[in-house]
């Protein structure tokens, strides 16, 4: 006897389920620009490299007695590779009833379900490609009741933040649970003009507010991601979608009991790059390329920018310094001269608790004169916001460096060192700081000397003048107030240097940031 | 050919107009200078053409989005 007829059914049970919802289903999604979930595993991960778990879920019908069909279970997931190490995937399948929850005895993933199971007890990276629009009020009329909101596992999704790297790549049109947990990332990637995600779709808004929009001009990437930063980043299309998740995790240690990996790099570390001496410019209201910047002093091609249209006053991005992945975080002059408005302080919040959970050391290259100012700013809780990211870094315990390139003021400009830590600041030769810029103090602290002058608009200037006498960071050096000034073209060499020693510090403490308190 | 607009990406005002009307623009020159939190903030052309319009004058305030040029490209 042998159980050869059984072998035969699990291989006719798996091929109905890689047919998804049929192929007309699969050519209309199709014509939508739109890869399925199974051509999304295979196009993200390592060439036959996904194990699927729970191919068998489904619905099947019977004739006879005789297994005559199975519509899949909407969810497709399973354990892969990229790059050669293991992640945890799993996404809807759109073709089925439009990936919305099916009733099985244990949810395959979405919002928890054994996809995120696996990635938490084998301490893997887990990796959702969104593709559904969430509950459906048809759902009542199915189970003759109505459903208290959220389902068990969502608390697995949290629980995952701080564990191991979360990516969700928005693939369709993600409404209400599924955008949801879109967010619950470390990082997050929509596909330009195919994919959109909002609490609501289209229609729920025109019942709600009388408002007529179309789904990419309510949830587009030019919202989602360059207004509202809701998702980080976006994709020319799904297979540059894939380039950036693999990219990204590159970048990522497996979980957070380990340290990121090593790439190996032919980019010496001490290469000493001319063009730094004179990128910034003598002129202090005239603004410079900071991404240049970056590229010059970063291992060669190593970057990998995170929200790059969004809160563009700050620069947050993933590089490696001698093969040692590093976190930039770097003022953008040409943006609010550099100030921190609300968006880039939550840019900045966010990528710094990144770097943190992931032991992945900060180098902070500031040019920042403040938080931003005005009306607009404090209607928007600027001040909040930016304490909050100041809080963030005060909290933080992964080594940073800092690296004044210009202006360096205020609350803001506290917010780049590493108070917890070796507290290592140095600075180019244009670099200066204090409390708050000259121009902006001068007026308020000698206003009574301004006034009284015979000419206010000469003492005014001549007090400017006085007390910038005293704004050379070699003053400061002088007094040890800050650790050193060098030679802009010898910051790689200098930062490679302590990026390099700082390795074994950082083995010391893997493990789970636990971050006791209230942020503001 | 087509027109493509230039919009401000900061707030701010225009501090100094740098092209007019009728002018050869090349890519990443400057059609204009922003002045935005005491830093002269230069908005570039994305792409070689011709200045077709300007939106603004010197001294204007400028908001985020808004049109300060139309580029014939």
């Amino acid at each position: 006897m042998t159980w050869k007829p059984e072998a035969e059914e699990l291989e006719l049970r798996r091929r109905y389920a890689d047919q998804l919802g049929g192929p007309e289903a699969v050519a209309t999604h199709h014509s939508k620009g739109r890869l399925t979930v199974r051509e999304r595993i295979a196009g993200l991960c390592d060439p036959a490299s996904f194990q699927e778990v729970g191919k068998l879920a489904g619905k099947g019908t019977y004739v006879d007695g005789k297994l005559a069909g199975v519509v899949p279970a909407p969810y497709v997931m399973g354990l892969a590779r990229i790059d050669g190490r293991p992640v945890a995937i799993g996404g809807e399948d759109f073709t089925v009833r439009g990936g919305t929850s099916w009733g099985s005895d244990r949810r395959k993933g979405g919002q928890g379900g054994f996809v995120e199971d696996l990635a938490h007890e084998y301490r893997i990276p887990l990796v959702n490609l969104i593709d559904g629009a969430g509950g459906s009020v048809t759902s009542a009329a199915r189970r003759g009741h109505t459903v208290f909101p959220g389902v068990h596992g969502f608390e697995r999704s949290v629980q995952l933040m701080g564990e191991v790297p979360v990516v969700c790549a928005v693939m369709g049109t993600a409404a209400g649970g599924p955008a949801g947990r879109a967010i619950l990332a470390h990082w997050s990637v929509m596909v330009k003009d195919t994919s959109q995600v909002f609490a609501a779709g289209p229609p729920v808004v025109e019942r709600s507010l009388g408002q007529k929009l179309t789904k990419e001009e309510l949830g587009g990437a030019h919202v989602a991601v360059d207004m509202a930063g809701t998702i980080d980043n976006a994709a020319r299309d799904e297979a540059d979608c894939f380039a950036m998740i693999r990219r990204y995790l590159s970048y990522m240690p497996g979980n957070v009991w380990e340290l990121p990996p090593v790439a190996a790099t032919d980019d010496p570390p001490d290469r000493r790059e001319e063009a730094l001496l004179d990128i910034v410019p003598r002129e202090r209201r005239q603004p410079y390329n900071m991404r240049k910047l970056i590229a010059l002093v970063v291992d060669r091609d190593s970057t990998f920018e995170i929200q790059p249209t969004f809160g563009r006053a700050i620069i947050t991005l993933l590089a490696r310094m001698n093969g040692k992945v590093v976190g930039v975080i770097a003022n953008n002059p040409m943006v609010n001269g550099g100030a921190m408005d609300v968006k880039a302080a939550r840019k900045q919040t966010h990528f710094l608790q990144l770097c943190d959970t992931f032991h992945i050391p900060i180098i902070f290259l500031v040019d920042v004169p403040g938080f931003m100012v005005g009306l607009q700013a404090e209607q928007a809780a600027t001040l909040r916001e930016g304490m909050k990211s100041v809080y963030a870094a005060l909290q933080a315990t992964v080594p940073m460096l800092t690296v004044v390139i210009r202006k360096c003021y205020g609350m803001a400009g506290m917010g780049t060192t590493d108070k917890n830590g070796l507290d290592f600041k140095i600075a180019w030769p244009s670099a200066e700081w204090g409390s708050l810029p000259v121009e902006g103090g001068v007026a308020a602290a000698y206003r009574r000397e301004i006034e009284s002058a015979p000419d206010p608009q000469k003492r005014l200037r001549e007090l400017e003048a006085e007390l910038r006498a005293y704004a050379s960071p070699l003053l400061t050096a002088e007094a040890f107030a800050v650790e050193d000034v060098i030679d802009p073209r010898e910051t790689r060499a200098y930062l490679c240097r302590f990026i390099d020693a700082m390795q074994g510090r950082l083995a010391t403490t893997v493990g789970v940031k636990l971050r006791a308190g209230v942020p503001p | 050919m087509a027109r493509k607009e230039v919009k401000s990406e900061i707030t701010g005002s225009v501090w100094k107009i740098v092209k007019q009307p009728g002018d050869g623009v090349g890519e990443e020159d400057a059609l204009m200078i922003l002045e935005s939190m005491k830093m002269e903030i230069p908005v570039l052309a994305e792409a070689n053409g011709t200045l077709a319009e300007l939106a603004v004058k010197e001294g204007d305030p400028v908001t985020e989005g808004q049109l300060l040029a139309v580029l014939d490209v």
